[in-house]
C-alpha cells in the first residue's frame, strides 16, 4: 500500500488494489484481442468495410483505396468521387483514366524491380491488386476501377472486408 | 535456583509488499498493448475479372461440365446452372437479397458443388446500382465454405486445390459483368 504522512504525523495510505484489478482485467482483454494477422492495417477514416465470413486474412497493404470522396492509389489521390461516381473528366471508355495511368506506372516499376524472367508466382502477384472500398459505393464505380485495372493488366482483386466474429 | 524459561516474544512487524514496480510493468504493458491492438480484423474476398488475350485458343476438347451463373440485381439474385454440352439440364433458382435467403442460396450452391465437384468456378454478374455491401454478402454465400459444410475435393486435386477446397465452396469467382457496358 502506498502512503504519505501529513504535517500532523498522520499517515494516509492509498489503496492501489482496485487499480491493479482494473489493469489486470484490461491486460487480459487486450491480450485476448491481440491480432496475429500477418499484416496489421488501420482502415482509412473515410471507409466503412462490409462484413464477411471469410477466413482469408489480409496479406498485403491495399493499393487502391476508394473512400466516400476519393480514389487513392498508394497514398496518392488520383480522382474525386461526386455523387457516387468519378468526375466526368476522369472517365474514359467506361474506366477511370487516372487509375489506369497510375496502375500502369506501378506495374512497370514492379516489373523493373523483379526483372528478368517471371515465374508463374511472380506473374500472379503482378496481376493482383488489393482494394479497400467503402461499403456504400455501387458496382458502377467498382466496375470502372476494375476496368481501368484490367487495362493495366491487373485481373485479380483482393477486396477488403471486415471479418465477422473476430 | 529455579531455571527460568526464556520465552521469546515474537514481534510482529508490518511488512508491506512494494507493488509499485508491479504497477509500472502493468502500465507499460497496457500502453504497448493498446498501441498495437487491432480492434477490426480485416479479411479479403478474392475475385477475378475476365481479360482479353491475343493468344490462340487452346485446342483441347472440352468435356461436359456444369457452368454456374449468378445474376445479381438490387433486390433479387438469379442462379442458373447448365451443362455446356447436351443434355443441358438447366436449373434456375431465384433468391431475395436479404440475410435470410442467403442461407438458401448457399445451400443450393452447395448441392450443385456436391453433385459436380469438378466445377469450382462461378460467373458473377451484377447490375450497376447494386451496392458493395450487398455484393459482399452474396459473395460470402457463393464463395466461402461455412463451418458445417463438407470439404469437397475433386478427384486428382493438387495440394493447392485441396487447400482451397478447405476454405472455399467455389474458389474462383469471376466478376463477368466488368466487361459488359
Amino acid at each position: 500500500m502506498a502512503g504519505v504522512s501529513t504535517d500532523s504525523g498522520e499517515s494516509l495510505s492509498l489503496n492501489l488494489m482496485p487499480m491493479l484489478d482494473i489493469f489486470s482485467i484490461l491486460i487480459t482483454f487486450l491480450l485476448m484481442s491481440y491480432s496475429t494477422d500477418p499484416v496489421s492495417y488501420d482502415v482509412n477514416n473515410g471507409v466503412e468495410l462490409p462484413e464477411s465470413m471469410t477466413v482469408s486474412t489480409l496479406d498485403e497493404m491495399p493499393t487502391i483505396k476508394v473512400t466516400k470522396t476519393d480514389v487513392i492509389i498508394n497514398d496518392k489521390k488520383v480522382a474525386s468521387i461526386v455523387a457516387g461516381d468519378v468526375e466526368e473528366a476522369a472517365r474514359s471508355q467506361g474506366a477511370v483514366f487516372p487509375v489506369f495511368q497510375e496502375l500502369q506506372k506501378l506495374a512497370e516499376a514492379t516489373k523493373k524491380v523483379i526483372g528478368g524472367r517471371l515465374s508463374e508466382a511472380d506473374k500472379a502477384r503482378l496481376s493482383t491488386l488489393t482494394m479497400e472500398m467503402d461499403q456504400g459505393h455501387n458496382f458502377k464505380l467498382m466496375k470502372r476501377i476494375m476496368l481501368a485495372a484490367q487495362q493495366a493488366e491487373y485481373i485479380t482483386f483482393k477486396l477488403m472486408v471486415a471479418r465477422q466474429g473476430d | 535456583m529455579s531455571r527460568k524459561k526464556k520465552v521469546r516474544k515474537v514481534k510482529y512487524r508490518d511488512i508491506e509488499l512494494n507493488i509499485m514496480p508491479f504497477i509500472d510493468v502493468f502500465s507499460l504493458l497496457n500502453t504497448f498493448l493498446l498501441m498495437s491492438a487491432v480492434f477490426l480484423s480485416i479479411g479479403i474476398l478474392e475475385v477475378q475479372i475476365p481479360f482479353l488475350t491475343s493468344a490462340p485458343p487452346e485446342k483441347k476438347e472440352e468435356s461436359r461440365s456444369l457452368e454456374i451463373k449468378v445474376d445479381m440485381e438490387k433486390a433479387k439474385i438469379e442462379v442458373t446452372a447448365a451443362y455446356n454440352k447436351p443434355p443441358i439440364n438447366e436449373q434456375k433458382r431465384e433468391f431475395k437479397v436479404d440475410k435470410a435467403d442467403m442461407a438458401n442460396l448457399h445451400k443450393f450452391l452447395l448441392e450443385l458443388r456436391r453433385s459436380n465437384p469438378e466445377t469450382d468456378k462461378v460467373q458473377f454478374f451484377t447490375e450497376d446500382d447494386v451496392v458493395w455491401k450487398d455484393i459482399a454478402m452474396v459473395l460470402d454465400a457463393v464463395k466461402v465454405r461455412a463451418p458445417n459444410d463438407p470439404v469437397i475435393v475433386p478427384a486428382g486435386a493438387s495440394e493447392l486445390d485441396k487447400r482451397l477446397a478447405a476454405e472455399f465452396l467455389y474458389p474462383k469467382v469471376v466478376m463477368a459483368s466488368v466487361m459488359l457496358r
